[in-house]
C-alpha cells in the first residue's frame, strides 16, 4: 500500500470515474427484479378542469393490462395527498376532483411490460370540465377565479415573506441622490438532469419496503414515506443508486413514487417506473421571480438603500423545496457584496395553473434569483450614473475587515475578500485593454459588451436553530471505519449526483489521517447502512457532511492517539500529530502511522477499546458564504441579434479547496447551465395553460457546439467556522453567470439606449431591442 | 393555443341540396380527411376517429362531433371536442349558407379551435398549417362529395 500525503487540493483523479468511462455505472433503469410491474401515468391536456369522471375499461383491455388506479383508490388508503417539503401546503398525488395545472398526474397504470403501460395510459379516458384558466400570477392574485378551494382562505395568496426595515429603507431611498428602479423577472427554468426520475418500489416477504429511488435526499425520503404512507422507518429501506444528475430535480418526492409504492403494495409485486423526458420537464420548475428592485446611491455612487418587491408563482401547489422557516429560501441574500446600510425585502407567493416546484436548482434556496437582481441593479445603477461597473462595486463591498459581516437583511457573512477575487480577474481578463478595445468598437458602431458579476451566496442549509425540512434538522451525519490495514470506509447522510463524492470524501478523511485516499470506500444512498443525513443540494454536502467527516476523522484521531501512546509505551501528552503521524515529543526518532495504529487497534489496543472507526453528527454554527467573479466578453450583431459569447472567466472563492479538478469540473458545468438560461431556456405558458416546454426540442440544452470556452481561477477565503475551512461551488456557477451574460449583452446595447431585456436573451429578443431602440433614435 | 380560420367553397348544387348533405351525420363524416372510424348516434351526433401528424405528434384523434342546424336553414354550426395522444382540440366551426340562384350554393366558413397538450406544444411549429389545411380540406371535401352527388 502506497500512502500519498496532501492529499487535501490535489487534482486526485475521480475515484467513481472509471465504472462512468465503462459504461459501468449503477442507474435505476439498470435496476430490475425478477416479475415486477411496469407503470405509466395518464397527465391531464387541461391546466384548470373539473374531472367528471375516468373510465379506464379499454385500457384494461390491453394485453398484460394489470391495474388502473385513481385518486378514488388512493384515498381510500389515505395516500391521495402528500405534505410538501416545508410543510405549508398538500398536494394531490393523482388529481382529486379536479386537475389543477397541465400535465397533471391523473390516473396510474400498471402492466406487464413497459410499452403495455404506455398503451394503457394512452386509453385511459377521463372526461374533464375546463375551467376558466389562471398562468400568470399577475392575474392570479385578482382571485378572481379561486384556484384552491380545498384551502382553509379562498385565495389564490399563499404567503407573504419580509425581511428587513422597511421604514428606514424607504426614507432612505426618499433622501438619495438618486435611486434605481427596474422590474426583471426570472424565468420559470427547469433543472433538467440527463437521467430522468424514476423508481422501483418491492415489499419484500416480511412487508418491508425496498424502494430504489433517484433521490438526492435518501433518508429524507424514508421519513416521507413514513409521514406519507404510515409505514415505520424499520420498513423502509431507501437506495438510491449512481445518479445521472439531480441539481434539485431529484429532491422532491414526486406523485410517480407513491404511485409504485401503492401499487407494490396493492399488487403484491414491484413496480417501476420512469419518467418520461416530458414527464421529468412538466412535474417540477425553478425559479420564476418576478422582481421589482430599487437601488438609492449617493452621486457619488456609495450604494444607501435597497428595496425589492416579488411577486413568487409557485404554481398549482406550494411545493417550494424550501427549509420550513425559509418560504422564500434564502432571498435574503439580495444585498450581494455591497454594504448597504438599509435593505428590505418583501415576497409574495401565488398559485397559478402551472406546475408546482420551486426547486432548487443549483441554488441554494432562492440565491440565484437574489444574485441576478442585485447583479443587474448594480450594473443599472453604474450606467445612470456612468460610474465604471468595477469601481462602483469597488466603491460598495463590504470589506475585509468588516466580517463577521451583519447583513441588514439578518445572514451573518462568515469571510470574503470581494476586492481581491475582482482584482484577479480584471488583471486576468485585462479589463483595461477590453475597455480600449470597446470604446474603439463603439465609435466605428460595433455591439461590444463586457458584463460583470461580483456575487456572493450563502450555502450549508443548515444550523439546527434555523434550519428544517418537515421538522428535521439539517444536520449530516459521517460514518468512518478504518481496516487493521489502514485502508477504510467512509459512508455519509450525503448522496453524489455526480459531484465526485467518492474523491473528495476521502481526501478530506485522508487528509485528516495521513492515509492514502485511494484506500478508501465511500458508501452513500442507502438507509440502511448511512449515518442519516439530509442530503445533497443547495451546496450543502461539503459545508456540512465534509464537516461531519473532517470532524469524525478528527474523533478517529483521538482514539488513534491512545494507541499509539499504549504502542510507544508513552503518556498520550506526549505525542503530537506533525507531518500525518504521532510523534514523541523530544524523540524524534520515535513515531508511528496511523496505518500502523489502524493494524494495533485490532491487534494491540491494550487497555483501549478495539477497533478504530467513528460516527458524528455535525450541526453547522452557521451558512458559508463563497464569492466570486464573473467577467463575460460578447459582441452583438447589430443586424442578426446574435450574441456570441467571446471569453468568460470565473474566478471563484469557495474557501479551502479539496480538489481543484473536481473544483473546476463543477465550474464548467454550472457555467453551461447559467449560460443555457441566460441565452436559452424558458418554461413558457400560454393564455390557455399550455406548457410550451415539453421537451429538448422546445426547452434548449446547449451542447458544446453553443457552449463558450471557459476560464477559470480562485482566490482562497477560508471559512472561519468549518472544520476544513472550506465552503462550496457547485452552485456559484448557475448563481453568478446568468447576471454576467445579461450584463454583458445591456452594456454591449446601451450605446442604443437599451437597459433592461428579460431571459431568455434569444436572438429575437435582442434583434427586436436593437430595431426598437433605432426606431425610437429616429423618432 | 387559440387558432381562427376561414374561407368560402362555391357549390355546383342547390341550396336544399346542400342543406340535405350537411345535415347527414355519414356524409359529413366522410368529408374529414384521413378518417378512420365513424359511429353516428343520432342526426346530430357522431364520432369519428381520424389520423393526424403533426411534426413528430402522430397517432388517433377521437372526436365528439355535433351538428347544430340552425332554424332559419341558413347556417349550419359544428361543435368537435376530442383528442388523442394526451392531447384536446375544442372546434367551433360554422358555415353559412348563401343560396346564389343559380343551382349553385356558396359556403362561407369559419372555425376557431383550441388546442392543448403536446398539439399545441410539440405540434405548436407546425400546427397552424396543419390544422388550416385540416379544416380547409374538410370544407373542399364537402365540396367534392357534394358535386360528386350532384
Amino acid at each position: 500500500m502506497t500512502t500519498e500525503k496532501h492529499a487535501m487540493g490535489k487534482s486526485m483523479k475521480r475515484k467513481e470515474d472509471p465504472r462512468f468511462l465503462q459504461g459501468k455505472g449503477n442507474y435505476i433503469d439498470d435496476i430490475n427484479l425478477p416479475n415486477q410491474l411496469w407503470m405509466a401515468l395518464v397527465h391531464s391536456p387541461y391546466p384548470h378542469a373539473n374531472i367528471r369522471g375516468i373510465d379506464s375499461s379499454a385500457a384494461m383491455e390491453i394485453p398484460g393490462a394489470v391495474a388502473v388506479v385513481t385518486s378514488k383508490e388512493l384515498n381510500a388508503y389515505k395516500v391521495g395527498w402528500l405534505p410538501t417539503f416545508h410543510g405549508l401546503d398538500k398536494q394531490m398525488v393523482l388529481a382529486d376532483g379536479k386537475v389543477l395545472y397541465q400535465h397533471q398526474e391523473v390516473a396510474a397504470v400498471y402492466a406487464e411490460t413497459r410499452e403495455a403501460a404506455y398503451d394503457m395510459a394512452e386509453l385511459v379516458e377521463v372526461d374533464y370540465e375546463p375551467l376558466p384558466v389562471m398562468a400568470d400570477p399577475y392575474k392570479s392574485m385578482t382571485d378572481e377565479v379561486i384556484l384552491r378551494p380545498d384551502r382553509e382562505n379562498a385565495t389564490n395568496h399563499i404567503f407573504n415573506w419580509n425581511v428587513g426595515k422597511k421604514a428606514e429603507t424607504d426614507a432612505a431611498l426618499e433622501a438619495a441622490d438618486h435611486v434605481v428602479k427596474q422590474h426583471m423577472t426570472f424565468q420559470r427554468c427547469h433543472a433538467a438532469p440527463l437521467e430522468t426520475c424514476g423508481c422501483i418500489a418491492e415489499f419484500d416477504a416480511m412487508g418491508r419496503l425496498q424502494f430504489y429511488v433517484t433521490s438526492q435526499a435518501p433518508h429524507v425520503y424514508r421519513t416521507a414515506l413514513f409521514l406519507v404512507l404510515g409505514i415505520p422507518e424499520d420498513k423502509i429501506r431507501v437506495i438510491s443508486p449512481d445518479l445521472g444528475g439531480g441539481f434539485g430535480n431529484k429532491v422532491p418526492v414526486y406523485p410517480g413514487y407513491v404511485c409504485a409504492i401503492a401499487g407494490a403494495l396493492v399488487l403484491k409485486r414491484p413496480v417501476k417506473w420512469i419518467e418520461t423526458r416530458t414527464e421529468n420537464l412538466t412535474s417540477s420548475f425553478a425559479r420564476d421571480y418576478h422582481m421589482d428592485i430599487e437601488i438609492g446611491a449617493t452621486k457619488e455612487g456609495k450604494v444607501t438603500a435597497l428595496k425589492v418587491n416579488t411577486v413568487a408563482d409557485h404554481g398549482a401547489f406550494d411545493a417550494a423545496a424550501d427549509p420550513s422557516k425559509y418560504p422564500a429560501g434564502m432571498f435574503g441574500i439580495v444585498t450581494g457584496s455591497y454594504d448597504f446600510p438599509n435593505a428590505y425585502a418583501n415576497l409574495d407567493a401565488y398559485f397559478t395553473n402551472k406546475m408546482p416546484g420551486g426547486v432548487a436548482y443549483r441554488c441554494s434556496f432562492r440565491v440565484t434569483e437574489a444574485s441576478y437582481a442585485i447583479e443587474r441593479a448594480m450594473d443599472i445603477l453604474a450606467d445612470e450614473l456612468k460610474i465604471d461597473p468595477a469601481e462602483l462595486r469597488r466603491k460598495n463591498f463590504v470589506q475585509p475587515e468588516q466580517f463577521p459581516y451583519q447583513s441588514p437583511l439578518n445572514f451573518i457573512y462568515d469571510s470574503g475578500d470581494y476586492e481581491k477575487t475582482m482584482n484577479v480577474a480584471l488583471e486576468r481578463i485585462g479589463y483595461k485593454e477590453l475597455l480600449k478595445e470597446q470604446a474603439e468598437k463603439r465609435a466605428r458602431g460595433e455591439l461590444m459588451g463586457i458584463g460583470l458579476s461580483t456575487f456572493t451566496e450563502v450555502t450549508g442549509a443548515g444550523p439546527s436553530k434555523h434550519f428544517d425540512i418537515l421538522g428535521i434538522k439539517m444536520f449530516d451525519g459521517a460514518e468512518i471505519r478504518i481496516h487493521p490495514s489502514g485502508s477504510g470506509i467512509i459512508r455519509t447522510g450525503s448522496k453524489s449526483q455526480g459531484q465526485g463524492h467518492e474523491t473528495t470524501w476521502a481526501q478530506i478523511v485522508a487528509e485528516e489521517l495521513g492515509l492514502d485516499p485511494q484506500n478508501f470506500l465511500v458508501e452513500e444512498g442507502d438507509t440502511d447502512t448511512a449515518p442519516y443525513g439530509l442530503g445533497t443540494y443547495a451546496s450543502r454536502s461539503t459545508p456540512v457532511a465534509g464537516g461531519a467527516l473532517a470532524l469524525a476523522a478528527r474523533k478517529i484521531r483521538e482514539k488513534a492517539r491512545k494507541i499509539a501512546a499504549h504502542v510507544l509505551e508513552v503518556s498520550e501528552h506526549d505525542l503530537e500529530w506533525k507531518d500525518y503521524k504521532f510523534n514523541v515529543m523530544g524523540a524524534p526518532s520515535k513515531s508511528i502511522t496511523m496505518q500502523e495504529i489502524a493494524f494495533a487497534a485490532y491487534t494491540n489496543p491494550g487497555e483501549n477499546e478495539p477497533g478504530l472507526e467513528a460516527t458524528l453528527y455535525y450541526d453547522p454554527p452557521n451558512m458559508v458564504f463563497p464569492h466570486g467573479t464573473y467577467v463575460a466578453v460578447v459582441d452583438v450583431d447589430r443586424d442578426t441579434g446574435e450574441t456570441k459569447v467571446r471569453r468568460f472567466l470565473a474566478i471563484d472563492d469557495c474557501g479551502t479547496i479539496i480538489n481543484p479538478m473536481i473544483v473546476e469540473g463543477q465550474v464548467h458545468g454550472g457555467l453551461t447551465e447559467g449560460f443555457a438560461i441566460a441565452f436559452m431556456q424558458e418554461i413558457a405558458y400560454d393564455d390557455e395553460g399550455n406548457n410550451l416546454a415539453t421537451n429538448f426540442t422546445d426547452y434548449l440544452v446547449p451542447t458544446s457546439l453553443e457552449s463558450p470556452s471557459w476560464e477559470t481561477g480562485h482566490t482562497v477565503t477560508p471559512s472561519p467556522h468549518h472544520p476544513i475551512g472550506a465552503k462550496s461551488v457547485g452552485e456559484s456557477p448557475n448563481v453568478g453567470s446568468p447576471a454576467a451574460f445579461v450584463n454583458a449583452v445591456i452594456d454591449a446595447l446601451s450605446p442604443l439606449g437599451v437597459k433592461h431585456i428579460d431571459m431568455p436573451l434569444t436572438r429575437e429578443k435582442v434583434w427586436s431591442a436593437i430595431r426598437n431602440a433605432e426606431a425610437l433614435a429616429a423618432d | 393555443m387559440k387558432l381562427e380560420y376561414n374561407g368560402t367553397e362555391q357549390v355546383p348544387l342547390g341550396k336544399d341540396a346542400v342543406w340535405a348533405f350537411i345535415n347527414n351525420p355519414e356524409k359529413v363524416a366522410s368529408c374529414l380527411p384521413d378518417v378512420k372510424t365513424v359511429v353516428v348516434h343520432d342526426a346530430t351526433n357522431f364520432d369519428a376517429t381520424v389520423s393526424i401528424g403533426l411534426g413528430p405528434v402522430r397517432g388517433s384523434f377521437k372526436f365528439k362531433i355535433t351538428l347544430e342546424p340552425q332554424a332559419d336553414g341558413q347556417r349550419m354550426n359544428v361543435k368537435i371536442n376530442g383528442g388523442g395522444f394526451g392531447s384536446v382540440v375544442d372546434l367551433l366551426a360554422g358555415a353559412d349558407i348563401i343560396d346564389n340562384g343559380n343551382n349553385t350554393t356558396t359556403l362561407n366558413w369559419s372555425g376557431a379551435a383550441t388546442m392543448r397538450g403536446p398539439i399545441a406544444t410539440v405540434g405548436g411549429r407546425v400546427l397552424d398549417a396543419q390544422a388550416q389545411k385540416l379544416i380547409a380540406g374538410t370544407f373542399a371535401n364537402v365540396k367534392t362529395r357534394m358535386a360528386e352527388q350532384g
